[in-house]
């Protein structure tokens, strides 16, 4: 018969990409997974809740350090094939050894459990630490950049080895949008003007610049650092973002 | 090489002095070396036109990227085709699949509606309006597409038919016709959906995209 051909339990890959925008997990034992991120399996798999698993197995909690993402994970656990996906983005596996890697959160697919997952200090990125593999999506293929070298947030996928970016205010650029916003012209905010700026030695990743997916912890760690204003602070920011709302 | 192609959705453009580079703004990625942003109004000079690009919709928020270093340009997740001007004939597109383009390159803004109704419903069909643009000079461009974009040599012998919504963009000495075929299958919903075509003709490429959404 003529077509594509047809995959079984024991023609899937094991541990290797299906196509370009898919990966087979052979599972053998447990993987943390991204919601939503499963597209098929075979075999005797059960997903449960990441909070959940971990009071029947409390190694599961120490390895998800990350309260705040807790709520979007799940253990995969069981023998079989688990096939994953991601929007059709491109999907590569990547073998930490010992080693340390922050990545967008809203990128990170799959893990398995001998990585540790921690917050970054970048808001919406993670850091896996330790030796194992984890699957992560790009736009496009993934850029590798070594430092010096500055991103846009939106393009940023993750980085390797080197120390935490700062954040890069281009003064000639806001100079020339200043001048711009006296001549009358508007809407000059594109964000161009902030960038993160990488120094030292390590590795950066890059991705083709993509509409951002809502990702459920920002608005919880946003949440978590209102804490810090005083009474009047918060009430200002309330109205902000009633204006912000209203406006739409 | 001013433009080089990293994959299909990223390109990296090396600036220099000699050669700065204009980009449509929200596109920059990433960039090594001392390279300076400005922002700068899209097309034309001098005020009309700065004001016949704000009439006819045809202007973009751009950026110059100037200095010496190496700038990644990439939009949307959308895919990028590179095509080097020789300086004979302009290149075609709207301007807001311009991502990025050698800054000794000229745009303008051309009035299509000039050749009367079927102009202009050409135009509308394309999502062109009654506006393009036209890149004059010798140098790369980098245009944006959905779905990959790939190009067709037209001759006098092969002329070309291409779905409106489909089209990117074009070099040479072409013509473009919009050619409906509405029946009666089309007035009650049972057509091909192919109903107007663009008729391409004359010596030249013309860039389609393997997809019919806009962005």
């Amino acid at each position: 018969m003529a077509g594509p051909s047809v995959f079984t339990a024991q023609s899937l890959p094991d541990g290797d990409n299906v196509n370009p925008y898919v990966y087979s997990i052979g599972l053998a034992g447990e993987w943390f997974i991204s919601k939503g991120a499963m597209l098929a399996y075979y075999g005797n798999i059960r997903f449960e809740a990441v909070s959940r698993y971990a009071s029947v197995r409390d190694f599961v909690a120490a390895q998800f350090a990350s309260p705040v993402y807790v709520q979007d994970w799940v253990v995969a656990e069981g023998q079989g094939k688990l096939v994953i996906g991601d929007r059709g983005f491109d999907l590569n596996a990547y073998d930490l050894d010992d080693g340390n890697l922050t990545i967008k959160a809203s990128n990170l697919l799959a893990f398995d459990t001998r990585l540790a997952l921690k917050q970054s200090i970048v808001p919406g990125f993670v850091v896996l630490i330790g030796t194992g593999r984890f699957i992560a999506s790009s736009n496009g293929p993934v850029i590798f950049v070594e430092p010096p070298f500055r991103a846009d947030p939106e393009a940023l996928l993750g980085w390797a080895d080197c120390p935490s970016p700062a954040v890069h205010h281009d003064a000639a650029w806001m100079a020339a949008s200043f001048a711009g916003a006296l001549q009358g012209a508007l809407g000059r905010t594109s964000g161009e003007e902030k960038q993160y700026d990488f120094t030292g030695t390590g590795t950066v990743l890059m991705q083709s610049s993509e509409i951002a997916r809502a990702d459920p912890a920002v608005l919880r760690l946003i949440e978590d650092q209102t804490r810090l204003l005083t009474d009047a602070q918060a009430g200002s920011l309330g109205q902000q973002l009633m204006a912000r709302v209203q406006q739409r | 090489m001013l433009f080089e192609q990293v994959n299909n959705k990223v390109v990296r453009a090396h600036v220099t002095a000699q050669s700065p580079v204009l980009a449509r703004r929200g596109a920059m990625l990433g960039y090594s070396g001392a390279v300076a942003f400005r922002p700068v109004r899209g097309q034309g000079g001098g005020v009309g036109g700065f004001v016949g690009a704000a009439m006819s919709g045809e202007s973009n928020p751009m950026m110059a990227s100037e200095g010496d270093g190496a700038v990644l340009y990439g939009y949307k997740g959308l895919y990028v085709t590179v095509i080097d001007l020789d300086g004979s004939y302009p290149l075609t597109c709207e301007a807001d699949r311009l991502l990025a383009h050698d800054a000794n390159l000229q745009t303008s803004v051309q009035f299509v509606g000039s050749g009367g109704v079927r102009a202009a419903v050409r135009g509308a069909m394309t999502g062109q309006g009654l506006f393009t643009t036209l890149v004059h000079g010798r140098g790369p461009v980098a245009l944006l597409s959905h779905g990959g974009a790939f190009p067709l040599q037209v001759t006098g012998q092969w002329p070309v038919g291409v779905d409106p919504q489909a089209y990117v963009g074009h070099t040479g000495n072409l013509s473009l016709d919009l050619k409906a075929k509405v029946g009666f299958r089309d007035l009650t919903g049972r057509g091909s959906g192919e109903a107007f075509t663009l008729q391409v003709t004359g010596q030249g490429t013309v860039y389609v995209q393997a997809s019919e959404q806009k962005f």
